[in-house]
């Protein structure tokens, strides 16, 4: 299967600060990703390398193939909504629509319209007057109806309450399949990624700490209780303990092995997305 | 990419063509009365009134004209800090660069077609005010015949065009590493009325090599000058002597004997008679001589172009490093 993206050994370095560090990454094509991470992880720092926003300071990395923003066509196979989802707070919805339409060849205006009316957002309504969910719904429209093979959307929730944030992601899926586009999407919680994504990016420190696709990952990920004593003797000889927490309940292990565990039940998408984000804080 | 250049520029511009359009209406207006006072007062002028009638002429526009040339100098400026400095900073403060850079578009060519429309706009109204106040004030240039002076050179003919291109880039290339509107704009200012103090006082006279030929100390070169001076450090000198029509490089000339010696103070008592005519009179048969050393007029065009060039050349040197930056750097 192609790649959508693919890096080797990116570091990203501002001044002496290292936002990214020896990452090698392989994202397969017609995911779902999510990117999930602590704040500083080093999320926003990759998905600018993937949109060419600025070149790694060491390493390599493609997008589709191509050497991200490289040429004009390379842009157009991909769509970008940046944090906070930027928008020219002078011009209009319309006008931001004819921006898209004046700047990409491949601009699908019937999909922008539909949308926007679907939205309910009114045309002549200046984008900076717009409240975080439609700002952020008026950016995505703007990245998709370029009509490219690839939409990245960074922290696209991060600013919405919660009954807003399942209406995007709710829209965002149903939007996606109409589209037929990979997608990457980053937020800082994996709850609200966990019921979109089919494949799972953990990155923290910098690095990568967990990659693959979901349903892969949910079959070799374990949760087992600890009640006293030690896990020693009852954990197959391929597993791995990834992070032990204890709580007022008792102390749960969250393991990684091909074979079953005894005594463990199954862990969910945020059970293992904590456990690597938390295992790295320990390791700290 | 034009589209969304001129939608981002047009109420800026739209600001500019209604001020320049009240501006271009006072010109056209002080234009025909300098004609007509010019044609009253100097060239038909009552013989007997002349030299009263020529001076009041003057006095009544030096004021509006020094103004006119004040503004036309710092119009570039301007233009640089309004139009330069936010073209790319104010993107980087909102964050839009994000969304624009993120189109079918490379940033390199986004920012060609900035730079190209507004750099155009900037251009072409410093040049429009430029032009219109050559003409309106052209009468009085003519009268006054001190095109090299530096307020006068710097606000006629092409040099504000150069002027203008110049601010506007380093406006764009100062917001682009600054990254911040507002100290950016205070940095072209600066920059720009740095620049306009030091190329008039410190490098327009070195452009071409300066001229020097030998006047005869006589009434017709007392005309042109403020006066004779004499002190024990420099000896004879004619001060503020200036040839019609040329840029002299200094201010006083030693005033030499026809064997190439000084003249000295105890030549110049024994014309001392006390009848300030009879004694100028006397000094002029001692057949004296001064080395007048400028840029003649005939410059003044060659002058204008160079400045032009030079201020063009830094714009397009500016805008090399902008896009070099932008593709490299930035975000």
């Amino acid at each position: 299967m192609t790649a959508v993206i693919e890096t080797e050994h990116l570091t990203k370095r501002y001044g002496r600060k290292t936002a990214l560090s020896d990452c090698t990454l392989r994202v397969p094509a017609g995911k779902i990703v999510g990117l999930v991470g602590p704040n500083g992880a080093g999320k926003s720092t990759l998905l600018s390398l993937t949109c060419g926003l600025f070149a790694p300071s060491e390493g390599r990395i493609e997008v589709l193939g191509g050497r991200p923003a490289g040429t004009a066509a390379q842009l157009a196979r991909v769509g970008f909504v940046a944090q906070d989802a930027p928008v020219y707070a002078g011009l209009s919805v319309a006008e931001h629509l004819k921006l898209g339409a004046r700047l990409n060849p491949g601009w699908d205006e019937s999909l922008a319209r539909r949308r926007i009316d679907r939205l309910g957002l009114d045309p002549a309504q200046k984008a900076g007057r717009l409240s975080g969910g439609q700002r952020a719904q008026l950016a995505l429209t703007v990245a998709a109806a370029k009509r490219g093979e690839l939409l990245i959307l960074d922290e696209p929730v991060a600013s919405l309450d919660p009954i807003a944030r399942r209406a995007f992601m709710h829209d965002l899926l149903s939007f996606v399949e109409e589209l037929g586009v990979s997608v990457v999407l980053s937020s800082h919680l994996l709850s609200d990624l966990s019921h979109v994504c089919d494949h799972l990016v953990v990155l923290a420190g910098g690095q990568v700490q967990l990659a693959g696709d979901v349903t892969d990952l949910l079959a070799v990920h374990h949760r087992l209780r600890v009640d006293g004593g030690g896990l020693d003797g009852r954990l197959p000889a391929a597993a791995r303990v990834v992070h032990t927490e204890r709580t007022v309940a008792g102390t749960t292990a969250i393991i990684r092995s091909p074979e079953p565990v005894p005594g463990a039940e199954r862990a969910d998408l945020e059970d293992v997305g904590l456990a690597y984000m938390m295992a790295m804080e320990v390791q700290r | 990419m034009i589209w969304l250049a001129w939608r981002q520029l047009r109420t800026q511009v739209l600001v500019a063509v209604v001020g320049l359009a009240v501006f271009a209406a006072y010109l056209v207006y002080l234009g025909f009365r300098i004609r007509h006072d010019y044609l009253a007062d100097v060239v038909n002028c009552v013989p007997s009134d002349c030299a009263s009638s020529r001076r009041l002429f003057a006095d009544r526009y030096v004021a509006q004209v020094s103004l006119l040339g004040l503004l036309l100098l710092a119009l570039p400026g301007i233009v640089g800090a309004f139009w330069g400095a936010p073209l790319v900073a104010r993107e980087l403060e909102t964050k839009t660069d994000l969304l624009v850079w993120n189109q079918s578009v490379t940033r390199g060519r986004w920012l060609a077609v900035k730079l190209l429309v507004v750099g155009a706009a900037a251009v072409a109204v410093s040049g429009a005010f430029s032009l219109l106040l050559t003409w309106s004030v052209s009468r009085y240039d003519q009268w006054a015949g001190d095109r090299f002076a530096a307020m006068s050179f710097a606000a006629r003919n092409v040099v504000p065009l150069g002027y203008a291109a110049f601010a506007f880039v380093l406006g764009v290339l100062v917001g682009l590493l600054v990254r911040r509107t507002v100290p950016a704009m205070a940095i072209v200012l600066a920059v720009f009325a740095a620049l306009q103090v030091v190329v008039p006082t410190a490098v327009r006279s070195h452009l071409l090599p300066p001229v020097s030929s030998t006047v005869a100390f006589n009434g017709e070169a007392m005309q042109h000058a403020h006066g004779f001076g004499m002190s024990p450090e420099t000896g004879a000198s004619i001060v503020g002597y200036v040839m019609p029509g040329t840029w002299p490089m200094d201010s006083q000339f030693k005033v030499f004997n026809a064997d190439g010696t000084p003249y000295t103070s105890t030549q110049s008592r024994q014309c001392m008679t006390g009848t300030p005519d009879k004694d100028f009179e006397c000094m002029t048969q001692q057949n004296l001589h001064f080395s007048y050393t400028y840029q003649p007029g005939s410059r003044y065009w060659p002058f204008q172009w160079i400045e032009l060039s030079a201020y063009t050349l830094l714009a397009l040197l500016l805008a090399g490093v902008s896009f070099l930056w932008i593709r490299r750097r930035v975000s």
